[in-house]
């Protein structure tokens, strides 16, 4: 039987039913999130959503590569990258809850 | 509560008939939550509860995916896991999966972010349990923060979730029994790892080995780790610091110090542990009072972060407490606090037991290059050089000059380390606490300001509705 596979940079990357995003990425040999970070590469650390250091853009939408679940035929990029392809700016995305007053 | 917690996200305050109300709201899926759970579904409750993932069990019981192999385990934490999980499936709670609490606005809105929908849930229960769980300590070292390396924990999640061990040459380093833990199970899943790097020596630690005693069931856990380490030949290296990891090519390049001098270890993976805190970051403080707002009540590790024993005890305990509160009749907790003290000591002894040793100290003798808050790129020597100004700077000026905790990951992993380093830079001067630079407020997990806004608004309109 044909596994499902979701998209990373151009490649079909294959997961089992009910596995994270970040457990299908590291059995294919993949331990580098791409660029997103200001100290280095997104990857996978705490395991359970915490550290935010494995976010993926996953059809577009920011998610913890460690939450989220993989699914058939998504489209999952680094962070740094928007649809198309391209850099975007260096902060991460938009969001509330980085504790600056 | 402090003026920083009156932060409203509404103008008008809502009282819509379409705000979902249970009597109940548990956040988080772990053995506390579970059990809190339960408890206040058995006193007649409408309970539901608040799990980020799709599965429940926290992280000590995340639960194979189907088809995977489960990872071979005590039989006696299988058994506290059927009972727990089939207690909780009879309790017909119902759960919201892929939802991460944000937080509890000043009106009393609990706000709950679901992922599935993208959409924010507004809910007014009449009380909540936070049952957050840990987060792990990770001092820093040089190279703590490359792709590559991740915590014990979070290695042994993913191990958990897939039934397979992580490939490789391994290194799991820092601190405690979850390192031999996580070195046994790799070693039963058919990967041990190359060492285990241990900064205390429990061997030589006759008085808390002695204490050990009293706990036989832990005793008799740390001894089957301990056989399956000698069995795959794992050295234990203890009394040992890991003071560096380097990129090498393909491969990492680590230094090891302990009393004997240095060396290095080639390695394709590390995974990091220095012990455990409560994850109580950005939670609402315990509130009981009068005031308008639900019942608030901390439940298991991020109360005080105790282990898996004492946690489910103290969901026992917020269940109780809860049911107590809203129906007048009292409720006994002794049973369950008792559990919560035997734990406490057990927890005790074990740090006693895993004291670092001298000379694996964290902290001493960092590099200025080394990273301290991965999320804003901000090392050691830039809160060095923030320090030693003449004006010394409070925890809340050094997040605001400098960035540190102020990143996405909201000071889980650097607001103690860079609160530990500042103390050791002013000894005379009161120690700051993590607290200080994080502050305490909502959200407690980043969310897209589109999301809020459209939870803002359409609380609105419906608040409209209701007021024509």
């Amino acid at each position: 039987m044909k596994r499902a596979t979701f998209s990373w940079l151009g490649r079909d990357v294959p997961f089992l039913e009910g596995e994270s995003i970040a457990s299908a990425l590291d059995a294919a040999g993949l331990v580098s999130f791409g660029p997103g970070m200001v100290a280095g590469d997104t990857r996978y650390f705490c395991g359970i959503g915490a550290c935010q250091g494995c976010l993926v853009r996953v059809n577009g939408v920011v998610r913890e590569a460690c939450l989220a679940p993989a699914s058939a035929q998504s489209l999952v990029e680094p962070l740094d990258h928007d649809a198309g392809g391209k850099p975007l700016h260096t902060f991460p995305h938009p969001v509330a809850g980085g504790t600056r007053d | 509560m402090r003026a920083e917690n009156r932060f409203t996200l509404f103008l008008i305050p809502s009282r819509g008939a379409h705000v979902t109300e249970p009597d109940v709201l548990v956040i988080g899926g772990g053995p506390a939550g579970l059990s809190a759970a339960v408890e206040a579904a058995r006193a007649g409750l409408a309970v539901e509860l608040v799990e980020q993932r799709e599965t429940i069990g926290g992280a000590i019981y995340r639960q194979p995916i189907p088809g995977a192999n489960p990872m071979p385990q005590a039989a006696a934490a299988k058994a506290r896991w059927n009972t727990l999980s089939r207690a909780f499936a009879e309790s017909r709670v119902a759960t919201r999966h892929a939802s991460v609490f944000l937080g509890v606005e000043a009106d009393g809105l609990v706000l709950v972010d679901d992922r599935r929908s993208g959409r924010v849930a507004c809910l007014r229960p009449k009380a909540v349990v936070l049952a957050t769980g840990a987060v792990e300590t990770v001092h820093p070292r040089p190279g703590w923060h490359l792709a590559g390396v991740s915590t014990v924990g979070g290695l042994q999640v993913m191990m958990k979730e897939r039934g397979r061990a992580p490939q490789g040459r391994v290194l799991l380093a820092g601190n405690g029994p979850l390192l031999i833990a996580a070195a046994a199970q790799m070693a039963r899943l058919g990967n041990p790892p190359i060492a285990v790097v241990e900064a205390g020596d429990p061997l030589r630690r006759v008085c808390g080995g002695a204490r050990m005693l009293r706990f036989p069931g832990l005793l008799r856990e740390a001894g089957r780790y301990l056989i399956d380490m000698r069995r795959s030949r794992v050295p234990w290296l203890r009394g040992t610091r890991l003071a560096g990891i380097e990129r090498e090519g393909e491969a990492f390049s680590i230094l090891l110090e302990d009393a004997r001098g240095t060396r290095r270890l080639k390695a394709d993976r590390v995974a990091l542990h220095d012990g455990i805190r409560p994850n109580d970051f950005g939670l609402p403080p315990d509130h009981r009072g009068a005031a308008p707002g639900p019942l608030v009540l901390r439940a298991g590790d991020c109360r005080e972060a105790l282990g898996v024993l004492a946690a489910e005890a103290d969901g026992r305990r917020a269940g109780r407490l809860v049911a107590q509160h809203l129906s007048g009749k009292a409720k006994d907790v002794a049973e369950a606090e008792r559990v919560i003290a035997r734990n406490r000591g057990a927890q005790a002894t074990l740090a006693e037991l895993f004291a670092p040793l001298p000379g694996t100290m964290p902290f001493e003798d960092l590099p200025d290059h080394t990273v301290l808050c991965r999320c804003e790129g901000k090392t050691v020597g830039d809160l060095r050089a923030l320090c030693s100004r003449p004006d010394r700077l409070t925890g809340r000026e050094v997040k605001h000059n400098g960035r540190f905790a102020m990143g996405s990951c909201q000071g889980r992993f650097c607001a103690a380390n860079t609160a530990a380093l500042m103390a050791r830079m002013h000894p005379a001067a009161p120690p700051p606490v993590p607290e200080d630079l994080t502050g305490r407020r909502w959200p407690a997990r980043p969310v897209s300001i589109g999301s809020l806004v459209q939870a803002a608004s359409q609380d609105n309109e419906m608040t409209d509705e209701v007021h024509k």
